[in-house]
């Protein structure tokens, strides 16, 4: 967009190699299940930095901004019931 | 004479048409303002946008609940997926969305050339991301791990590997599909921008930029899911 400088999009970028190499770095520590944890939580961290800075959704007007978080609504009830019968059955 | 009367009546009709072209950008009819435009054209490709997150969403769910089920068959097969070449490719894929971005600004603040130049790498990193893509493929069919083909694996770990496999597959898959149709367009844009032909403006930049954004970000869950489950 107009109003964003290219710094930004450089540090932008920088901080997703960053988030790269420190996910990858992770694997390798044997954290057991936190391992898990910690990926996605890196993963979510990269995509909102692509979506806010890249995507422009942080100046973005707040109607896109909710056609974007609604996208993610429907996901979360899709894992969140579809999860609550999958981990809830018996064996 | 006939030409030129031919000629006449298509200046009448242009002008008709779109008063005001030489002052301010193409509009469609449906429009008021290029403001207007913009602001539909943006919420139209977030509103497609949040369609693939929950078509790729299934996938990533059918993948959560086979690796609950299979967690130490996961694990195994992940080990056999190549890290350096998928490192290599999220670096690869995070590079051209910063060009993207930069073409984007480049159009909005009306430097054509800058934008094509941006738009080029751009498209060049995303085919060296298929190249590199294609060679993992080679790779993975030279180690037995492509089901239905020539699968081979650990009896002990087979099922689940299997599974994890066919998952991997599929969704790198659907995103080279993706990938190569943002090439596609990202090429496209880039000669019609360079040709000033139509249908090229810094609005369709925009939009094959949220486009080329959002691809980049399902690789950025897969790279976990396929290349770092278990690596300790």
């Amino acid at each position: 967009m107009r109003g964003d400088r290219v710094s930004a999009y450089v540090w932008t970028w920088l901080g997703l190699l960053a988030l790269l190499a420190a996910s990858c770095a992770s694997s390798f520590v044997p954290l057991g299940r936190l391992n898990a944890f910690v990926n996605v939580g890196i993963a979510l961290a990269k995509a909102l930095l692509v979506a806010l800075v890249f995507m422009h959704l942080r100046r973005d007007r707040p109607i896109v901004r909710l056609v974007a978080v609604a996208g993610l609504a429907w996901l979360a009830l899709l894992f969140g019931l579809s999860l609550a019968d999958f981990l809830t059955r018996g064996p | 004479m006939k030409t030129a009367g031919a000629q006449a009546l298509s200046t009448v009709r242009t002008a008709a048409t779109r008063p005001r072209t030489a002052r301010r950008p193409r509009v469609a009819e449906q429009f008021e303002t290029a403001v207007q435009q913009r602001a539909a054209a943006t919420l139209g490709m977030w509103v497609f946008i949040a369609t693939e997150t929950l078509f790729f969403g299934a996938l990533f769910f059918a993948y959560a609940i086979a690796r609950i089920q299979a967690p130490d068959d996961f694990a195994q097969a992940s080990r056999h997926t190549n890290l350096v070449l998928g490192t290599a490719n999220t670096a690869i894929l995070l590079s051209s969305s910063l060009f993207m971005a930069l073409s984007v600004r480049a159009a909005a603040l009306g430097t054509r050339q800058a934008a094509v130049g941006f738009l080029v790498i751009t498209a060049a990193l995303g085919l060296s991301f298929t190249g590199v893509k294609l060679a993992e493929y080679a790779l993975d069919y030279r180690e037995h791990l492509v089901p239905l083909v020539d699968f081979a694996f650990d009896p002990r770990h087979a099922r689940g590997a299997l599974v994890f496999f066919g998952l991997y597959f599929a969704t790198t898959g659907l995103h080279l599909v993706h990938l190569s149709i943002g090439i596609a367009l990202v090429l496209g844009l880039a000669w019609r921008l360079l040709a000033r032909r139509p249908g090229a403006s810094a609005e369709h930049v925009a939009i094959a930029g949220l486009y080329w954004h959002f691809v980049d970000i399902v690789w950025i869950f897969l790279y976990p899911c396929l290349y770092l489950v278990s690596r300790a």
